[in-house]
């Protein structure tokens, strides 16, 4: 039925968009980095799990527990030897949300450059767990399903640790306000520090579940970055349950879109949307107002 | 003309007549690096030329730059090429003020990501239309332009793009732009359309792009979306703006040169670590220049700025009027059924506790926010519901409770910024921006950037720029706060003053000292309402207006 046919799809995609921005909103909400680069990591992760599956036939999911924590580390690293620079030298936050971009773009341009040279430009995928099977009338891979219950998963975590525990409450402290934050006791350095590691290790969890059933290249990283803030900033930044809608919505629409129109026009519809929802409410469907 | 700028006219010259000459001289690999050089500039100075002062990042430079190119090659076969040059711009143009409009008014990180997707939304949309309609992807451009004269065209625009840089940051609006990049809240209250004067330098701008993009097309004699449109183009603009520093003319050209060149030995000697090196460059120029090469040198250079004389309006009779205002933020009544009248020459003091509404009202007063019910009179004039800069113009001046100056400019610029577009004249003569400093007591630092002041100083600051407006009247959200028993002679001194030279006052305050002092009437708010009006005298002897500060059981 074209109905299922469109919305599971449009789930499975849904739900990486909100996994993936999941990790955006962190590293921008608290870390107030906005990682342009967010994307290549993405790639890199997927990387990553192709040559573990193809080299050492290392399921994806195995794959997770090496490539999250990796990446936590090395984003760990780039904000604690660069990034932590910017935060140092801007007193307001306008300007370092400038530098951020600028510097991270760089660091995007060193990544691709990388992946480039080690794996050339044409596209890559493997076959994992590629099992049709019939739900609701329409035929869907068994991956597309692993990677949706992961992210559902994840997500979850996250979500708890974020709203349940102590550390959660403080990392959600700074995002609404550092300097308060740092009044009450809290190291908001260190949590930046965190909170970006954390950010980049759901990104490398993003990158290895989309392997599984996308096509990518080493080109492909800005395109994901797009979605990803597309997500961050039309659910309201800072805002999980906002990132959920935006990201099913947003997954929904584009399957729909290539579907029912033309598959060349799919970043054009999120771009509609993006613009249309900013158009309503500047700050995002979920968004508080900031006068 | 002395000896030593008679030799610089004729190094200039001399200079000039090379650039001139390239095509004369050099073979054709060292012409297509002038013509890459050349192209860069006019986008690099462009770019520079919007995303400078006010530090809006656009990465749409390859969207305007594709748009000339495509229209240029799709118009190649039907099209004089004067013809087809204005109808790039036209295309660049246009497309420029749609977007801006839609996506100007969103802050900084919301138009950095917008102008990022832009050359990839219209990149799709011209590959489908090709793909649909078309019936083919891509255009072949056949043209009788040499690479001669390519370089010749890309000169001249260089040259009118630099002109209109310069141009630009002579008239009022230069000063307008950077006003905006310091603080838009406080432009708009100075008097400047911000809107307007952001939307109109962005397609300026883009048109830029554009008709560079339409020359360059004869280039490639075969062009598709994804040459036209390539993502890489709006990157390496930013990063030579960057490098040479885009708050000046001439920063951008500072970058592109060494560059272009980099770029040139890199696509030769490391074809495939292109991208790693570019990424570096990048890292490195944002960590190691902020403020781009021009950085390192502006200081060196003094920079005279000169301002076009004017004469100062006549303030005629005044009389503010407000009938029953109210303003809802969501169920919350932040002001309720207020009235109100202020006469010719008149302070009118605002007082009640935190929370009571005044400051609402005063954002009412000078259109920071639109009243959900009521009118507001200037004069014969209803304000309510106009933008902040037409309320500005209309003689209308306010400080912040919180306060706001343009950290970047200078003290004198900031004080200019306000007179740019008040009514009658046009910006205010040196010599009257010297007088409103000494007015408030800041006449021997004008050039120090407002940044740098302490927070009297920048209230002081803040205080000329609202009268740099010619107000007929002047709104004080809590000016005297903060200040030390010294200062805040001096202030109430300097408010007298003010009002001995006929200007008429509203004042929100805390300090009953200066309330006391300065004003003729009083009123008094509580959760949103008037509670009590008339000479201080009376109104703070009164009953409930002790309650209201103090609490039932206290009073």
């Amino acid at each position: 039925m074209l109905l299922f046919d469109i919305l599971l799809p449009g789930l499975v995609l849904g739900g990486m968009y909100v996994l993936i921005a999941l990790g955006l909103t962190l590293q921008y909400g608290v870390a107030r980095i906005m990682n342009l680069s967010y994307g290549e990591a993405l790639v890199a992760a997927s990387f990553a799990a192709l040559s573990l599956y193809t080299g050492l036939s290392l399921s994806p999911l195995l794959a997770l527990l090496l490539a999250v924590p990796i990446a936590a580390v090395l984003n760990w690293l780039l904000y604690r030897l660069l990034l932590v620079r910017l935060v140092r030298r801007n007193k307001d936050a306008g300007a370092q949300e400038v530098d951020s971009i600028l510097v991270t773009f760089g660091v995007l341009f060193v990544i691709q450059g990388l992946m480039l040279v080690a794996f050339g430009g044409q596209y890559y995928s493997y076959s994992y767990l590629s099992i049709p099977v019939v739900i609701l009338g329409s035929t869907l891979a068994v991956n597309r399903l692993v990677a949706l219950a992961f992210a559902a998963v994840i997500g979850t975590a996250v979500y708890l640790a974020l709203t349940r525990t102590r550390l959660g409450t403080a990392v959600r402290a700074v995002a609404v306000d550092a300097r308060a934050a740092s009044l009450v006791g809290i190291d908001v350095a260190a949590l930046a520090g965190f909170a970006f590691a954390f950010g980049g290790g759901l990104v490398a969890a993003g990158g290895v579940l989309v392997s599984m059933f996308l096509t990518f290249n080493a080109a492909m990283g800005v395109v994901f970055t797009m979605k990803a803030l597309v997500v961050v900033i039309m659910g309201g930044v800072g805002n999980v349950m906002g990132a959920l809608i935006a990201g099913l919505l947003l997954g929904i629409v584009e399957t729909a879109v290539a579907r029912l129109v033309d598959p060349g026009l799919t970043l054009a519809a999120t771009y509609t949307l993006f613009l249309a929802v900013l158009l309503v409410r500047p700050t995002g469907l979920f968004g508080k107002a900031t006068s | 003309m002395t000896v030593r700028n008679a030799i610089l006219m004729i190094i200039a010259l001399l200079l000039g007549a090379a650039i001139v000459a390239v095509p004369l001289y050099a073979n054709g690999y060292y012409l297509a690096l002038g013509i890459s050089i050349l192209y860069f500039t006019v986008l690099a100075t462009a770019w520079a030329m919007f995303s400078g002062p006010t530090r809006y990042i656009s990465l749409a430079t390859a969207a305007f730059f594709g748009i000339g190119a495509y229209s240029a090659a799709i118009t190649a076969e039907t099209l004089s090429w004067p013809l087809q040059l204005l109808v790039a711009a036209g295309a660049g143009g246009v497309v420029a003020a749609i977007t801006g409009l839609s996506t100007l008014r969103l802050s900084g990180i919301y138009f950095v990501i917008f102008s990022f997707g832009l050359a990839e939304l219209i990149r799709q949309l011209v590959i489908w239309y090709e793909v649909n309609v078309h019936k083919s992807v891509g255009r072949y451009l056949f043209s009788d332009i040499t690479q001669e004269v390519l370089y010749w065209q890309l000169l001249g625009l260089a040259v009118v793009v630099l002109l209109a840089g310069y141009a630009l940051n002579r008239s009022r609006y230069g000063l307008a732009l950077r006003a905006i990049g310091a603080d838009e809240t406080a432009a708009r209250h100075a008097g400047i359309n911000a809107t307007l004067v952001k939307l109109g330098v962005f397609v300026a701008s883009a048109v830029f792009m554009s008709v560079a993009g339409a020359m360059m097309a004869p280039r490639w004699t075969y062009i598709d979306p994804a040459i036209a449109f390539n993502p890489m183009i709006s990157f390496q603009v930013v990063i030579m703006a960057l490098l040479g520093g885009a708050t000046h003319l001439l920063g951008p050209l500072l970058g592109v040169v060494p560059l272009v060149l980099l770029f040139e030995v890199l696509t030769a000697a490391l074809p495939n670590h292109f991208s790693i090196v570019l990424g570096l460059v990048f890292v490195a120029i944002v960590m190691a220049l902020p403020q781009g090469v021009i950085g390192l040198i502006a200081p060196l250079l003094a920079r005279p700025h000169a301002k076009p004389v004017a004469m100062p309006a006549i303030a005629e009779s005044p009389l503010l009027s407000v009938e029953r205002v109210s303003k809802s933020f969501g169920g919350l009544r932040a002001v309720e059924g207020v009235s109100l009248t202020v006469a010719q020459g008149e302070i009118l003091g605002i007082i009640g506790p935190n929370g009571s509404g005044k400051t609402t009202l005063l954002n009412m007063l000078s259109g920071a926010l639109i009243p959900t019910t009521g009118t507001i009179r200037l004069g014969d004039a209803v304000i309510s519901g106009l933008p902040a800069h037409k309320i500005a113009r209309l003689g209308l001046a306010r400080t912040f409770q919180l306060v706001r100056v343009m950290p970047e400019l200078s003290i004198a610029e900031n004080v200019a910024a306000a007179a740019l577009f008040r009514a009658g004249a046009s910006a205010g003569s040196e010599t009257e921006i010297h007088d409103l400093l000494e007015l408030v007591g800041l006449g021997r630092r004008s050039d120090t950037p407002a940044g740098e002041l302490t927070y009297i100083d920048q209230k002081r600051l803040e205080l000329a720029r609202a009268l740099a407006l010619e107000p007929r009247i002047l709104l004080l959200d809590e000016w005297l706060a903060g200040l030390n028993p010294s200062e805040l002679e001096t202030g109430i001194a300097l408010i007298a003053r003010l009002r001995d030279r006929g200007l008429t006052i509203v004042m929100v305050e805390h300090v009953m000292d200066a309330i006391r002092a300065l004003c003729n009437r009083c009123l008094v708010m509580s959760a949103g309402k008037v509670i009590a009006s008339g000479t201080p005298e009376v109104v703070l002897a009164d009953r409930t207006v002790i309650t209201a500060y103090l609490g039932e059981a206290d009073a």
